[in-house]
């Protein structure tokens, strides 16, 4: 390994000292953890993509049923792999200045680990190839090819991904609000209208952003998901599927993109470090994440261009929202990293120009993006491999380069240590050629009007991917080289962080050597890793008295059909639960939010969550007409049903409750949006 | 499939291709010269002189680029009157076409829909160029008006994957000379 890494001075910038804090422990062992399980994770899907592009290219004769199974697992796998390294770069830069709880990010971690071997057993072994996109009902139409076991292991792995990531979303929302006061004051809202003279640290305001764009796509996704699961034991369960195709994508497409803002929020903190110029947010700063805040949640319905009974007004609005979404990253995001660079005597390392290159790729990838996302011209692209190019270009160029950064800055400054100039450039290189080769050829297929998802190509065009193949598998000796590169790295991080101790043993006298850990120099957060708390979510005498009146009414609307218990079509029937829901869970955070019952329940923040994750789902899981059918001829059992269902939303609220001021409410909302959402696309 | 340059898509290519390799020259020449050492204070006076205006062609361009796409919308619209009405229905893995031959010149309505999953009707002209494509889905009928003037067999592949033998899902669509 001699020869591949060299010892740097510092490998970072020598003015970034004064503001470069010592990672201390937690922060490096939660980081390390995040990234070098997404970073396998990449790896390991990766090889399936290659497998799949080399089948396209008639190098390989994997079966459409094996490649199909392999597309599904690539899709889902390594949207996972870099949500989990980009959750870990974002705890890692946010931690220092916000008290996030470890515990959370070790449930968060288990519940992603076991979700993807769901997954990975949904696919390989239940033969499960609907897709990472799984669009229904086509998962209830598999053509002989699986069966339902592996749909339900599949909609369950993917459920406890999506609560791994909430459970980050509400630690981050907690904690950001709780420490700067409030929602408003974490988003910078106060320095923006100039009330207060100094923001937040750029992290926490996208962190902020993030975490509440986060939990509206979760409460989209769980709400689908449990749908599907729902249809696996119940045949007679149907799906509206224009609204289903909705909830899927702004899932879909709102989680790839996060995990591309997760990103941008720790760069803000990781770019100023190898550039020796602080960065602070600025109120453009600040108007730009708000603009990311609309964006990022409205711009979706570009995936259903080509639905044309999709109501014209939201393709408008996505197709300004599409394009809108450049702005803050090209105006703020990329063109302020460049500004730390510009003439910074910048401080190469191999982390550092991954990061620098991961830039080219959410720029080059976007354009690509915003030229899809026009409305006659994807019709002309949409579901051409145009889609696969773009995305590809800034999730491989982008996210999974800066997956890698990550990885190297921890153990280069673990190590103190960096690659040659000679073995990075080569590794980068490697890495960009290959990359941009990858790409180029689908974009290049998409222009040809080549079909995306194809096992078999259509005629004439296999050489297209045997030529992508090529560039992958340079991509691949790039990716090859940095896990190289690391193997020094993590040696010397260790023989830096422990040293050997002559010992003697007390029963047998032989001497041996012991490894003792260095006293570290590591700095602590400044803050005690405790809850900001923030009240409850009805916190003044008139929101209490509102919550009263909005529940009366509510009651009142909701008895006839609780003790009725009559309906006309299962979408009034699962729109009723709502109702009862809803006025379940308004009781819930009217009791929850009396501050003697407050008192009484303590602050048990962790059994809220799990509550305010379990209770909607259950409810949603047992709305199925195989439960309510039988219970229709006896009034009393069906009224009992009905008081359940307001019982899960009573226990949804109170759960709500414990969640503080900001994050109870969008929780409260959020919850009750989920059986609105589930009536809608459930019929 | 093969490159035709009267293809709106060759023209998007060629201009993706120049935006790609503008943006990849400007972040080689950022990264050159980070290696220099320039002034704090120069590097913000021309920076955020420079964004203003980097906001405000973007703005401009945004304004302009979309304004305009949304005034070609290929969504259709008023009744199927003085149209030939083609019925269009997937399945697992066939088109139906109802009628399946039209002649040139006519306008047509493609009555797009499923009778399973979400399927994909793309049509290619007798070249093999995309000329567009709707979606096809179970419980909704989208509408797509045409008027195809080259007489040829037109092939149609699906475009939303569908399962299994969603690469060999495809029907031809012809267009005779006009009496």
């Amino acid at each position: 390994m001699k020869g591949i890494v060299a010892p740097a001075s510092a490998v970072v910038h020598p003015r970034a000292v004064v503001f470069t804090q010592r990672a201390s422990a937690i922060e490096r062992r939660v980081g390390l953890l995040f990234a070098a399980t997404g970073v396998a994770l990449i790896g390991v899907m990766g090889v399936l993509g290659l497998i799949m592009r080399l089948t396209q290219a008639n190098v390989l004769g994997v079966s459409p049923a094996w490649f199909y199974r392999l597309m599904t697992l690539h899709g889902a796998g390594m949207i996972t792999g870099a949500l989990l390294a980009m959750m870990g770069a974002l705890w890692y830069v946010l931690h220092p200045s916000v008290p996030l709880r470890p515990g959370r990010m070790l449930v968060a971690y288990a519940l992603t680990v076991t979700g993807v071997l769901a997954v990975v057993i949904a696919t390989l072994v239940g033969g499960f190839a609907a897709g990472w996109t799984f669009l229904p009902p086509l998962p209830f139409h598999p053509a002989g090819q699986w069966s339902v076991w592996s749909e339900s292991l599949f909609f369950v792995g993917n459920l406890l991904v999506g609560a791994s990531f909430c459970v980050f979303c509400v630690d981050v929302l907690e904690q950001t609000t709780g420490t700067y006061g409030g929602l408003a004051r974490a988003l910078g809202w106060h320095y923006l209208r100039g009330r207060e003279e100094k923001a937040p640290p750029p992290q926490a305001i996208a962190a902020t952003v993030i975490a509440i764009d986060g939990l509206i796509s979760c409460a989209v996704g769980s709400t689908i998901l449990v749908g599907l699961l729902g249809r696996t034991y119940d045949s007679t369960v149907g799906f509206d599927a224009l609204v289903a195709k909705n909830l899927v994508y702004f899932f879909g497409h709102s989680i790839a993109n996060l995990s591309i803002y997760l990103g941008a929020a720790a760069i803000y903190v990781l770019v100023p470090r190898y550039a020796g110029r602080p960065y602070e947010a600025s109120k453009v700063f600040v108007a730009g994440w708000m603009g990311s805040l609309v964006f990022i949640a409205t711009a979706y319905s570009h995936h259903l261009y080509m639905d044309f009974v999709q109501p014209a007004w939201a393709d408008i609005i996505s197709a300004i929202a599409s394009y809108g979404a450049l702005l803050p990253v090209a105006v703020i995001t990329i063109y302020s990293m460049t500004m730390l660079i510009w003439g910074s005597r910048y401080h190469w390392t191999l982390a550092s120009t991954l990061l620098y290159i991961g830039f080219t790729g959410w720029a080059i990838g976007g354009v690509g993006a915003v030229i899809d996302s026009l409305i006659p011209i994807n019709f002309r692209l949409h579901n051409t491999t145009w889609v696969v190019a773009h995305f590809h270009t800034y999730l491989i160029l982008t996210v999974v380069v800066w997956a890698l950064a990550f990885l190297a800055h921890l153990l280069e400054r673990d190590a103190n240590r960096t690659s040659t100039r000679r073995v990075r450039t080569w590794t980068v290189s490697l890495i960009l050629v290959g990359g941009y080769g990858l790409t180029g050829t689908w974009f290049v297929e998409g222009t040809l009007g080549v079909p995306r998802r194809y096992a078999i190509q259509p005629p004439g065009t296999s050489n297209y991917s045997l030529v992508g193949a090529v560039f992958a598998f340079l991509f691949a000796a790039g990716f090859l080289a940095f896990v190289i590169q690391l193997v020094p790295m993590v040696r010397a991080a260790r023989s830096r962080r422990y040293h050997l101790v002559e010992r003697v043993d007390g029963w047998t006298g032989t001497h041996y050597q012991h490894r003792e850990s260095v006293v570290s120099e590591e700095s602590q957060p400044s803050h005690t890793a405790l809850l900001a708390r923030q009240g409850v979510p009805l916190a003044s005498p008139t929101q209490l008295g509102l919550g009263v009146v909005a529940c009366v009414i509510s009651l009142a609307a909701f008895f006839p059909q609780i003790v009725n218990a009559s309906e006309v079509s299962n979408r009034y029937h699962h729109l009723d639960h709502a109702g009862q829901f809803f006025t379940g869970a308004l009781l819930g955070v009217l009791l929850g939010s009396q501050p003697a019952i407050s008192r009484r329940l303590g602050d048990h923040s962790s059994i809220g969550l799990a509550v305010v994750l379990v209770a909607p789902t259950v409810m949603m899981l047992v709305m199925v007409p195989r439960f309510y059918e039988p219970l229709e001829p006896h009034p009393l059992e069906h009224a009992l049903y009905h008081l359940a269902m307001a019982g899960c939303g009573l226990a949804t609220g109170v759960g709500a409750t414990r969640l503080g001021l900001v994050t109870g409410r969008l929780m409260f909302v959020l919850s009750i949006g989920m059986p609105l959402m589930f009536a809608a696309a459930m019929k | 499939m093969s490159v035709h340059y009267g293809d709106p898509q060759v023209a998007i290519g060629v201009v993706f291709a120049v935006l790609a390799l503008l943006l990849g020259g400007v972040f080689l020449a950022i990264g050159l010269q980070a290696r220099s050492d320039v002034p704090d204070e120069r590097v913000h006076r021309v920076g955020y002189w420079l964004r203003k205006r980097w906001l405000a062609v973007l703005l401009v361009i945004g304004v302009v680029v979309v304004g305009v796409s949304l005034l070609d919308l290929p969504f259709a619209s008023g009744s199927n009157h003085g149209r030939a009405v083609v019925r269009v229905t997937g399945g697992q893995f066939f088109w139906s076409l109802a009628p399946n031959k039209v002649e040139a010149g006519t306008p047509i309505r493609f009555d797009v829909s499923s009778i399973d999953v979400n399927h994909g009707f793309g049509l290619y002209d007798p070249h093999g160029h995309l000329i567009g494509s709707v979606q096809a889905m179970p419980g909704y009928h989208n509408n797509l008006d045409l008027t195809l003037n080259e007489v040829g067999v037109y092939r149609i592949r699906c475009l939303e994957f569908c399962g299994l033998s969603h690469s060999i899902m495809e029907s031809s669509f012809t267009v005779a000379p006009a009496r």
